[in-house]
């Protein structure tokens, strides 16, 4: 789980420099060229998704890995295919300057560049290699889960739902809440893994191959919906995290319940088609799929929310819980997810993303989703087994200081995000229009902040790792 | 032999005698999505006959780690066996032909049986996942766009405005001094790829979209030694190349 852990963080350490450095140049604080711009925007994009899904998919193998009996060895051999799918994406920004994004739209990369073609097909072979571990590890998971709860009906907690007389009468109980996001991110990672795949072969071939035609709206179709549901999976992943650490903050049980279940099986279904409002704005698009991405949309992402958030509140409430840095994380998350969360819903709201998708209302929702919802899960659930482990928290002083960092500067980055996009900035352009770069100079003020934060939280991290193993609980 | 094993057997030689079809048929011209389907077809019949198999045989889940990387690897592949370029050497020879089928047929048997031999029910997961990739495809892999409506009388043309329908003679002639070295007299390839029934591939506005915009190695001739008119005249012969 450290391995995981510790990689996914540092990879994140790296790319929050990037993408500080990417907004200082927005506000014209740090003159960078456009192309480096944009090749350092792929790197940030792409490493910002496999960092959080590195960290995420640590804290789930764990875990699975506390019901059930899971390989090692294939662990590490995902790992490996990380590692190499990283070195290889590297490989293509850097001496390469691929520079069209990890969701780029076909015939992007192939037209125009000024980058090789060879830094493209570095691009995608790393992306590919990134699945193939992701798929792997999907695979254990799933094969793990299924032998376990005996089938998918037990997996899902089917019978606990629809015959839950007979089934608690029976002596049998259903997973734990944790399991579903196992269940979820495993089921779902491996068809996003195979649609990954498909559109990533497809385009390496006509990289060898221009002959082969490629269809654009099938492939912005297959790009979105590999990147769409990989990026909110990471959020899954990390929520398993939440239904264990917030139990050991309030020492109260979070409980399996008919509702929780249904809420996960409306993301299971849900999330994979919720991506269809990425191309509302495309006519060539079957209009039916644009009313079902808006309703796919509301439900993959706000049952689990409601069910997930009011069960961790009840469990805080009159708890006594103490505020650790653990505690604070798992419950900020839970702001950073309801926030980016409703941020999501508007933009799927179709009046609303005409006028907003193209907008930096789009990097704001996912940057809340991410910064403040991914990477707390994550840093909640790491102190809490940490705190556990040294059997102290951190000072007061010491968790007001983290506390304004990561959520103050936080706050006042992904904001500047919200407002500029409301106010109609484009993304994804190395230079904005008025008033683009003064937000961006707020957004880069809040980012250092932040970066502030997050560097006193790993140097407490690191002190509390290194205290003796403490006999009392958190 | 078991009951699963006569099954998997049964289901195994049908796709083979399904995979041998171009032996009989001969060089045949199938669209590329109806190609797709085929091949989702044969490589659902050996991920069947897969599954049947590995259920036939005792499993022991923990030594199952080198399956489940193989079952993983196996779609890769076969999304790459799949390259629906109408004219490489598998699709253009009957027996090369029917060697990519039967490669397909081995990746989709991998694909069940090694996934079942690692755990029960990823190889269903691996199988479903190797056939969706093939149907998957219909839409867009080898496929070109259907013709889309005229852009709005306001949208620029990179082109000029008052181009005549293309003289496909004229493109012939110009194919013959700017294009032949590389595609061949005929269109048949050479250094460059075959430019036979391009038509399936690029409509007319795709081909000329394509000229006047190459990726590398292929020239950029537009605009300087070809006109507008010439990028339509050469698209224009072009689609006739058969």
């Amino acid at each position: 789980m450290w391995t995981y852990i510790g990689t996914g963080l540092a990879i994140f350490t790296l790319m929050m420099l990037a993408g500080i450095l990417l907004r200082a140049a927005q506000a014209g604080w740090i003159p960078v060229d456009p192309g480096t711009f944009y090749s350092i925007l792929s790197l940030h994009g792409v490493g910002m998704i496999v960092a959080m899904a590195i960290a995420g998919l640590g804290t789930l193998w764990y875990l699975v890995r506390r019901e059930m009996e899971l390989d090692e060895r294939i662990a590490y051999i995902a790992y490996g295919f990380f590692v190499a799918g990283v070195i290889s994406v590297i490989v293509s920004v850097i001496p390469g300057r691929y520079g069209s994004l990890w969701t780029m739209l076909y015939p992007l990369p192939f037209v125009g560049t000024y980058w090789p073609a060879w830094a493209t097909g570095a691009w995608l072979i790393g992306n590919a290699l990134v699945m193939l571990g992701f798929m792997l590890w999907c695979a254990q998971i799933l094969g793990a889960l299924l032998a376990k709860y005996g089938g998918v009906r037990g997996m899902l907690a089917i019978d606990y739902v629809f015959a839950n007389r007979a089934f608690t009468q029976a002596g049998r109980k259903p997973p734990p809440p944790a399991m579903f996001a196992a269940a979820i991110t495993a089921f779902d990672g491996f068809i996003t893994g195979t649609v990954g795949l498909v559109i990533g072969t497809a385009l390496l071939v006509h990289l060898i191959d221009p002959t082969v035609a490629i269809d654009p709206l099938w492939a912005k179709n297959l790009t979105y919906l590999f990147g769409h549901s990989i990026a909110n999976l990471t959020m899954y992943m990390a929520v398993a995290g939440v239904y264990v650490g917030l139990p050991l903050c309030t020492k109260r049980a979070y409980h399996t319940s008919p509702q929780l279940a249904v809420a996960w099986w409306a993301t299971l279904v849900f999330v994979i088609i919720a991506y269809f409002h990425h191309l509302y704005m495309d006519f060539a698009q079957m209009q039916w799929m644009q009313f079902v991405g808006e309703i796919a949309s509301y439900l993959a992402a706000v049952p689990v929310v409601v069910v997930t958030v009011y069960g961790g509140v009840m469990l805080a409430h009159r708890s006594g819980m103490r505020w650790s840095l653990g505690a604070m994380f798992l419950y900020g998350g839970m702001i950073g997810w309801v926030v980016g969360g409703v941020g999501a819903v508007i933009d799927a709201t179709i009046p609303a993303n005409v006028d907003l998708h193209n907008t930096l209302w789009v990097p704001a929702h996912f940057h809340t989703y991410l910064l403040e919802g991914v990477l707390l899960f994550t840093l909640g659930w790491a102190f809490v087994n940490i705190e556990q482990r040294a059997g102290a928290v951190s000072n007061l002083m010491m968790r007001w200081l983290v506390g304004l960092g990561m959520f103050g500067g936080g706050a006042l980055f992904v904001f500047s995000f919200y407002i500029a996009g409301a106010a109609g900035v484009p993304r994804r352009y190395a230079v904005e229009p008025v008033p683009g770069p003064l937000w961006a100079g707020v957004a880069t003020a809040g980012a250092i902040v932040f970066a502030l934060g997050f560097a006193l939280c790993v140097f407490e991290a690191i002190r509390l790792m290194r205290l003796p193993k403490g006999e009392v609980a958190v | 032999m078991n009951k699963r094993s006569v099954a998997a057997s049964i289901v195994l030689l049908a796709t083979v005698a399904f995979a041998l079809a171009p032996i009989f048929r001969g060089a045949v011209e199938i669209p590329i999505p109806v190609h797709h389907v085929l091949h989702a077809m044969m490589i659902a019949g050996a991920a069947l006959a897969g599954i049947l198999f590995a259920g036939s045989l005792e499993r022991e889940r923990r030594a199952g780690a080198p399956w489940l990387i193989v079952a993983m690897f196996a779609p890769v592949f076969a999304m790459l066996l799949m390259w629906p370029s109408e004219y490489s050497y598998f699709e253009t020879h009957p027996y090369g032909h029917v060697a990519e089928h039967l490669g397909l047929m081995f990746l989709g048997f991998i694909a069940g049986y090694a996934g079942q031999r690692y755990a029960n029910g990823i190889g269903w997961a691996a199988g479903i996942g190797i056939v969706a990739m093939a149907v998957l495809g219909v839409w867009g892999y080898g496929v070109a766009p259907k013709a889309m409506a005229p852009a709005p009388a306001t949208m620029p043309s990179t082109a000029s405005a008052a181009i005549a329908p293309p003289n496909v003679a004229h493109g012939a002639t110009l194919f013959a001094q700017n294009c032949a070295a590389c595609h061949g007299a005929t269109g048949a390839g050479g250094a460059g790829p075959s430019l036979r029934n391009e038509r399936v591939r690029k409509g007319l506005a795709a081909a000329e979209a394509w000229i006047e915009n190459p990726a590398a190695p292929m020239p950029k001739l537009y605009p300087g030694t070809l006109s507008a008119q010439d990028v339509a005249d050469v698209a224009g012969y072009v689609e006739t190349l058969r």
